[in-house]
């Protein structure tokens, strides 16, 4: 029990049936790798997906935004 | 390879602050198209992209911490001011509808029928959905307690039933809202009484959703073994926020549910 106070530790697992695996410490050597690759793309083909939908969302949005200002500043007129 | 020879993080580039700004343009612009033309798609395209930006601005953050260590205790201790200075800005933002509340509600104007709640106002019994409310909230703020202190003593399986416990009863208080929400006599319209109401409880109501959000996140961490008993500070920030959500109801049922009634 003093071990408890003066450490802190991840629970031991005793995990049975469908119960998690502490998958930490893999993923604490997969993104501490000397690899030079950025945080935002170190999980792997995921990261990438995901970072270059946002990208894509969000600067094509933006010009898309543009595009709806200017049709907007320049109203049709009513005959 | 060089180390740092400090304690700190020096945070590395990231796209995430750019993506979120442009989300918010997307957001606000989104909403004048909403409003005046009809259209929803730059303000769906905006909740996307801000929804896409915060799941990974906050898991590159759980990344830097229990996956490459950066979170020493001097970075903990500015993550900690940090927390506490934005639930601060929250409690000033909550101040201004107070004051909006008690600004009309003190001095009821002749056009109200100088009394409160005005003429034509049905208020919703305090002692009914609301204070069922009180006590979820207030329960909620036991289990949590309870997830915590599991937590530091290394009792893994109770701190997820508490955790579970606390989420649960945030769940069945926004579906209660919902329904009274549902069911209310009286609408946001409803002059100053409606507008107080609604907007009050209405910003309390989402602070609830996201505070359940975040222990939601905390609850999966906790399944994937991110905390340890010593360090788990993501969920210290959690459960500060869910505090912070039950104390701002206390004072809207006190205030707008039973003296405003």
């Amino acid at each position: 029990m003093l071990r408890n106070l003066l450490i802190g530790q991840r629970t031991i697992s005793t995990a049975s049936r469908r119960h998690f695996k502490n998958k930490v410490p893999e993923k604490q050597k997969l993104f501490q790798e000397d690899d030079e690759i950025p945080l935002y793309l170190k999980g792997g083909v995921a990261d990438a997906l995901l970072y270059r939908a946002t990208m894509i969302l969000t600067v094509g949005g933006t010009a898309y935004a543009i595009y709806e200002l200017a049709v907007a500043s320049f109203p049709k007129k009513q005959e | 390879m060089t180390h740092q020879s400090h304690a700190y993080h020096m945070v590395k580039p990231s796209p995430w602050p750019l993506t979120g700004a442009l989300s918010a343009l997307l957001m606000t612009s989104g909403l004048a198209m909403w409003f005046h033309f009809h259209s929803m798609t730059l303000l769906m395209l905006g909740l996307l992209t801000n929804t896409l930006t915060m799941y990974q601005w906050w898991r590159d953050v759980t990344r830097e911490g229990t996956y490459q260590g950066h979170h020493t205790p001097p970075v903990q201790k500015g993550l900690r001011y940090g927390m506490i200075l934005f639930i601060t800005s929250e409690v000033f933002f909550f101040a201004g509808f107070f004051w909006a509340f008690y600004h009309s509600s003190l001095a009821p104007t002749p056009q109200l029928g100088g009394h409160w709640p005005p003429t034509g106002i049905t208020p919703l019994n305090p002692l009914e959905v609301p204070l069922l409310n009180t006590s979820v909230l207030l329960a909620s703020g036991v289990s949590i307690t309870w997830a915590h202190h599991s937590l530091m003593e290394n009792n893994r399986n109770q701190m997820i039933q508490a955790l579970l416990i606390t989420i649960l009863l945030g769940l069945y208080f926004t579906l209660l809202q919902a329904s009274e929400y549902f069911e209310s006599p009286f609408t946001i319209s409803d002059g100053i009484y409606g507008s107080t109401f609604f907007v009050a409880t209405g910003f309390h109501g989402l602070h609830v959703i996201i505070g359940s959000t975040f222990l939601t996140i905390c609850f999966i961490r906790q399944l994937m073994f991110h905390f340890t008993s010593k360090h788990h500070f993501g969920f210290e920030a959690a459960a500060w926020y869910w505090h912070f959500v039950d104390v701002v109801w206390l004072f809207l049922y006190v205030s707008i549910y039973w003296w405003g009634s």
